[in-house]
């Protein structure tokens, strides 16, 4: 598998956006996407799955994300979804709350996408998700705001924030997260930009692209696996 | 003196059905781009050339020192509107040689 797409947000009311964002994904040469339905119809069945699967031939994965304002709110949400086999991902901009959610093993992703977010990153929750195998995600949409000096301070917060992450762990992943269809990105030229502009090297910056989206699909797919007990113990078939 | 190693970029072009550049448009729009982002003293090392850019098929291919073949890739990403077109610039591929450039299926599409 190639490079994926963490994030891609779709309006599951509007087919025709759909349509047009998967077009220009498949334009690009995008194999791999990772849908967040967004919209009234956001719960993930199986027949929205199929229809979205029918549209495109990437290989689509989902994930579900959650702004709680307040830890109980964060607990309600999580027990109430856990039978979603999709990635569930935390973004707030409450410390509290990002704290909770480092230590949740139900959470896998904590998401730091605008610039008010990723200012309340700190080590200690990048050192709390280490502990718990779950993954802190950048997203790249605040580059593209076309208010040049707004976009340097930007580019300044994603610098701050992609330093600290990939000094202090492994498990981190960038998204493009772009909203507009003509912002997307193959993550090949995402890689070039985080190298380039962000400082990362090309080794890091294609390990967030690649095998820590790999990694992360396994632990969810681990999760919801009945044979698999914890990491390294699973129940095998005979003859297996 | 040992010669400079270039690299070739092969990028699409993808557009929403109206576009009315022409070749110095993109070029414009690049350099732009590349002063933007970094400024003059990577644009000094780039040694960019344009090599073809045909808007009918939709691809163009250009010409970098292979030490800046990332800050060219970064600055062709980051164009999203040439004359008031949103556009992208989208890299494929890249190679060390025009010939080799010349064999991908893309630009075998008739």
């Amino acid at each position: 598998m190639s490079y994926f797409e963490s994030r891609l947000r779709l309006n599951v009311e509007n087919f025709e956006e759909i349509k047009n964002k998967f077009t220009i994904c498949e334009k690009l040469g995008i194999k791999n996407v990772i849908i967040e339905p967004i919209g009234k119809l956001k719960n993930l069945g199986i027949d929205l799955r199929e229809k979205l699967e029918s549209l495109t031939k990437m290989h689509l994965f989902y994930r579900t994300c959650f702004r709680p304002k307040n830890v109980d709110e964060l607990k309600n949400k999580l027990s109430s979804n856990r039978k979603l086999p999709t990635i569930f991902s935390i973004e707030t901009p409450n410390k509290e709350v990002q704290i909770q959610a480092a230590k949740d093993s139900r959470v896998d992703v904590i998401s730091f996408t605008d610039p008010i977010t990723m200012k309340t990153l700190t080590s200690g929750i990048i050192s709390l998700s280490k502990q718990n195998n779950s993954f802190i995600e950048i997203s790249l949409t605040s580059m593209m705001v076309t208010n040049k000096a707004q976009q340097s301070k930007n580019f300044r917060e994603l610098y701050r924030i992609a330093h600290s992450v990939s000094s202090l762990t492994n498990n981190f992943i960038i998204s493009g997260n772009f909203e507009d269809p003509y912002h997307l990105k193959h993550p090949r030229a995402l890689i070039s930009i985080c190298h380039t502009l962000l400082g990362l090297s090309i080794i890091d910056a294609k390990k967030a692209f690649k095998e820590n989206v790999k990694r992360l699909i396994k632990r969810v797919q681990d999760r919801y696996d009945t044979n698999f007990i914890e990491n390294g113990v699973k129940f095998i078939k005979e003859g297996e | 003196m040992r010669n400079e190693r270039n690299r070739y970029i092969l990028f699409k072009i993808i557009h929403n059905g109206i576009l009315s550049l022409d070749h110095s448009d993109i070029l414009k729009s690049i350099w732009k781009s590349i002063w933007y982002f970094f400024g003059i003293k990577e644009a000094t090392k780039i040694g960019l050339w344009v090599i073809e850019i045909d808007l009918e098929k939709e691809f163009g291919i250009i010409r970098c020192a292979h030490q800046t073949k990332e800050v060219l890739i970064t600055a062709l990403s980051l164009i999203t509107e040439i004359n008031g077109f949103k556009v992208i610039l989208s890299p494929v591929k890249t190679s060390g040689t025009i010939k080799s450039m010349k064999r991908e299926s893309y630009l075998k599409k008739p």
